[in-house]
């Protein structure tokens, strides 16, 4: 049965699907052969337009989405601010919240690292963001075993 | 005299020419296949229902140990010039020394004694053979000043050969000896041949990593460190087995002293250079620190009872903090000697191995002091997990370099130039923030202790003097047991079922519940630290008595014949009871109600006696509105005294309710004032038996302004008990609330053998009245819902904007009330009891729902 909820639930769900899967994408998929086949200089500038636009993505749709889709579906699901500290669904929720923060903060650190035109630290940043991610995950697979 | 040392063997520039080279290299792929195996036992012995004992066993047994004996036997050949052996016995001597740890391993797993036993056994085996010929090599060959590394590494495997024989012991079950055999395996082993290994290695292996040289100062420490350190492990050996605190303490402090003078030895002039040599520093550190922990605390405590109290703090200590940090440590400066040809490759390969190395020392360091302090949960399994991540992310890196090598004989491209730095910061970074987050989230469900019903019984069990007390527990049969385990004694313990669950290893005064859950068969539990079970950390629970809501066993005393067969034929001629419920007429309701003895079908195909009400178990439907007059003659033909009991009218009990005796008669008159669906049964004494064997019935009495329906059907729900009446297995059943199974309308699964009928679009009311003698009744209907629930005289729900429904109208034994229904689609809709245990005994029919009409 689809009604208001499945859209709501589906728009977050959807916007988690090309967050994570937009980084695996590019970390996996896109950034081998792009160091392989492009020069020095090309692959910083492919980088840094795709890092930019997926930047963009980010501020203007995802973030968004998924914090007003994630606050009304906690509203749904009759969380309460103290209800977040209960072990169970709500302790897995802060823990998601918290994580989903660490994950923006590295994600925003990959951002200031790049444009200091530092590699390392942008990659480091970048990996912790994306393995962050996956830990949301994670946590969001339990809160809807929960 | 000083000298660089040249860590190749004499012949490493054919490596890869010569099968000793491969098989050097693929021993070095089995040491981090089981670190591989370690870190996912680590992580998952929890999930796989494993005692933590295997990681540990993994890493040390397996890991640590091919590492020792490979390097050990390199070192020897390499510095001290003497010829190795050959290739095929190399391979030999590793790959037999790696079925016995596997067998060891799989023993202990599986509890069984003799693979264990075996397993043990072999390792002495080999760690003698290994002694006895570095002894040879000492004697037979002029050594130089490298001497001592043979010197070492003998002691070493001593050690080891006698650690593996306290270790098969304690597989094999040590009794009262348990703790002082424990205490001396874990020391033996642990600073015996990993420890005295080690510090032989680090007095060579140390300059390399400094780039400094070693001189003649080095050598004569060695020399020196080796006996104090001998002879403080056999004096801490020594002192544990004969628990005697001051020998072992002071063993502790001469093997602290022997650690001593190889650190002051090798104290470098300036800071560490490159992440090995901090590995190493950090690990021996460690060291250092386990034992002046363990002598402190031992000479604190003063007894050697203390002993497993401490070994539970130090034992973290060595096995992240000095063990696995010390093999990656040599590994990393190791492996590119091994793997690479030429400076070229071995700087490659040492640049891949390096990666992330300062937050994977950092992570790795602070992990120790998480693991071993004995804080609360959850941070000794962030530590573990912490720890578990450092080494994970090594074995990975250090499998990309030797594998290709162990395969194709050489490194594929992968210039490393290439390689994005940050990559193994982030993933180690990443998965320590997932690590904390998680154990954030399942944290603080201390208060889950599952809650007990009420017919549960705890039982305490304490765990002491490696014996479980008390070792049997006797419960009647269906008993749901929780048992409250607490540890009294230093020595962790847990307590495991032979079902699986058990509860989480438990330090001195911890506690924990295992819900053993309805126990229906003798059960056994036991300690499953390695060893526990064997010292005879055993538990039986035993039952006593029949089974509670179970059929009763065949055979198992009682006088009731073989068990039910639900799906028996009915015996020929068989007619199912009519469940239909016409609709009241009239407004004085006659009629006589005959008390007899007959054989009725109890259970399809099974045919007993019973005393009845017109010649069926339920008796006749009696309905009637509110205000109806009933006027009901009841005449005992039957052998015994006999009474009845409307619940439908209100009246003094005296006169109507009185036994009257075979022959006799008696005319019970009473008014309906209320509505409801109602028992009524025999009233003589003891009623149990006179409900157990049929005499109940129902009598309907309409609320006001009931609506018509298409169908209306009576069930009369029952417990069943086998057994002549009155005879002393089916008294004693009854007594016990023991039935054989249970009924609608008086036989078990009648109307699973003759189904009720209604259409698709039908409106159906089901009356439901609970006769017991015991058990509840909830009544179900599969696939369907009801709208309309009316329980005891209350209309429970009616249909309303609210769309509400209901799954169960729930009775107590002499309760009764109606639900409606409209069949959804057509189909076969089993309606139960939802007492699953009554369902699956009997409670239990179908309804066949054809098309609409």
């Amino acid at each position: 049965m689809i009604d208001i909820w499945t859209l709501v639930r589906f728009l977050h769900v959807l916007g988690a699907v090309v967050w994570v899967g937009g980084q695996l994408t590019i970390t996996v998929v896109l950034l081998p052969p792009v160091r392989r086949i492009l020069a020095v200089a090309d692959r910083a500038e492919l980088l840094r337009a795709v890092g930019k636009r997926f930047a963009i993505v980010t501020a203007a749709l995802f973030l968004p989405i998924q914090v007003s889709t994630g606050i009304l579906l906690a509203g749904r699901h009759g969380v309460t601010w103290a209800a977040l500290l209960h072990p169970g669904y709500g302790r897995t929720l802060a823990a998601k919240l918290l994580l989903f923060t660490v994950v923006m903060i590295a994600a925003i650190l990959h951002g200031i690292a790049q444009a200091g035109n530092r590699p390392a630290a942008a990659r480091t940043a970048a990996i912790t963001a994306l393995i962050g991610s996956i830990g949301v995950v994670l946590l969001a697979t339990s809160l809807v075993e929960a | 005299m000083t000298q660089f040392v040249d860590l190749a063997a004499p012949s490493a520039t054919g490596r890869r020419a010569g099968t000793r080279g491969s098989v050097f290299v693929w021993a070095n792929v089995v040491v981090l296949g089981w670190l591989a195996v370690a870190v996912g036992l680590l992580a998952g012995h929890d999930l796989l229902g494993l005692p933590a004992w295997v990681a540990l066993h993994a890493l040390l047994l397996g890991a640590v140990t091919n590492a020792i004996v490979i390097w050990s036997e390199h070192f020897v050949v390499a510095l001290c010039r003497v010829p190795g052996p050959s290739p095929r016995r190399l391979a030999l001597g590793l790959s037999v020394l790696n079925v016995f740890v596997v067998t060891a391993l799989v023993g202990v797993v599986a509890d069984v004694v003799v693979l264990s036993g075996a397993g043990g056994a072999g390792v002495t085996v080999i760690a003698t053979i290994h002694t006895v010929h570095l002894l040879r090599t000492k004697r037979a060959a002029v050594l130089g000043r490298f001497g001592y590394l043979i010197g070492f590494y003998a002691a070493a495997s001593a050690a080891l050969a006698g650690g593996a024989v306290l270790g098969a012991g304690l597989a094999a079950g040590a009794g009262h000896w348990y703790v002082r055999l424990w205490a001396a395996h874990v020391h033996l082993t642990l600073l015996g041949w990993v420890g005295l290994s080690v510090l032989g290695t680090l007095f060579t292996l140390w300059p390399t990593t400094t780039g400094t040289r070693i001189t003649e100062r080095t050598v004569t420490a060695a020399r020196r460190a080796l006996p104090t350190l001998g002879a403080g492990l056999i004096l801490v050996t020594g002192g544990v087995l004969a628990a005697q605190v001051w020998v072992t303490a002071a063993g502790l402090l001469c093997y602290a002293a022997g650690t001593a003078i190889a650190i002051v030895a090798l104290l470098p002039t300036d800071t560490p250079r490159g992440p090995a040599a901090w590995m190493l520093a950090a690990s021996t550190a460690w060291l250092g620190v386990a034992v002046l922990l363990d002598a402190g605390r031992l000479i604190v405590a003063g007894s050697i009872d203390a002993l497993p109290d401490i070994v539970t703090t130090i034992m973290p200590v060595l096995a992240a903090g000095f063990t696995a940090q010390v093999l990656v440590g040599a590994l990393t400066q190791l492996l590119p000697v091994v793997l690479g040809r030429g400076p070229a490759e071995h700087k490659a390969i040492a640049a891949v191995l390096e990666r992330g190395a300062v937050p994977r020392i950092v992570a790795a360091n602070v992990a120790v002091p998480l693991v071993a302090l004995g804080l609360p949960r959850p941070v000794p399994e962030i530590g573990w997990a912490v720890a578990a991540i450092c080494l994970a992310s090594f074995v990975t890196l250090a499998l990309r370099v030797a594998l290709p090598v162990a395969l194709r004989g050489g490194l594929t491209g992968q210039p490393a130039g290439e390689h994005s730095r940050g990559t193994t910061t982030g993933v180690l970074v990443g998965l320590i923030v997932v690590v904390l987050t998680v154990s954030f989230a399942t944290g603080g469900r201390d208060g889950t202790e599952s809650s007990t019903s009420g017919d549960a019984r705890t039982i305490e069990v304490v765990l002491t003097g490696m014996r479980v007390q008390p070792d049997t527990v006797e419960v009647p049969a269906g008993t749901r047991l929780v048992l409250r385990v607490t540890n009294q004694e230093a020595m962790p313990h847990d307590l495991r079922l032979d079902s699986g669950e058990r509860t989480p290893r438990l330090s001195r005064g911890e506690t924990a519940l295992l819900d053993v859950g309805p126990v229906h068969a003798d059960r056994q539990a036991w300690c499953a630290v390695a060893g526990h079970r064997a010292a005879g950390m055993t538990m039986a629970i035993r039952v006593h008595g029949g089974h509670q809501h179970t059929p009763e066993d065949p055979g198992n005393g009682r006088e009731s014949g073989p068990g039910l067969n639900l799906a028996a034929d009915p015996a020929p001629g068989w007619t199912p009871r009519d469940a239909t419920l016409p609709p009241a007429t009239g407004t004085l309701h006659k009629a006589d109600l005959r008390v007899t003895e007959r054989e009725v079908e109890v259970a399809p195909g099974r045919r007993e006696r019973r005393w009845v009400f017109n010649g069926s178990a339920p008796g006749p439907a009696l309905r009637g509105r509110v205000g109806d007059q009933f006027e009901i003659t009841l005449i005992n033909e039957a052998e015994l005294g006999h009474g009845i009991d409307f619940h439908a009218g209100a009246l003094a009990p005296d006169q109507p309710m009185r036994t009257i005796a075979p022959g006799e008669r008696l005319v019970y008159r009473f008014t309906a004032t209320r509505a409801g669906a109602w028992l009524y049964h025999c009233s003589t004494m003891p009623m149990s038996q006179h409900i157990a064997n049929g005499m109940y019935g129902a009598v309907i009495i309409d609320p006001p302004g009931l609506p018509a329906v298409d169908r209306e059907y009576l069930l009369v729900s029952s417990q069943l008990y086998l057994g002549e009446p009155g005879s002393d297995g089916q008294v004693s059943k009854i007594g016990d609330g023991e039935p054989d199974g249970w009924t609608f309308n008086g036989m078990a699964a009648q109307y699973d053998h003759a189904p009720l009928t209604a259409h698709g679009n039908e409106r159906v009311r089901i009356w439901v009245v609970n006769a017991g003698p015991g058990d509840t009744t909830a009544f179900h209907v599969v696939g369907a819902q009801f709208d309309t629930v009316y329980r005891e005289g209350a209309w429970l729900l009616r249909p309303t904007e609210t769309a509400g429904g209901a799954q169960v109208l729930d009775l107590a034994p002499a309760q009764g009330g109606f639900v409606e229904l409209t069949f959804p689609e057509p189909g076969h809709y089993p309606f139960v009891d939802h007492d699953m245990r009554h369902a699956e005994n009997g409670a239990h029919g179908t309804f066949t729902v054809t098309a609409p009409q």
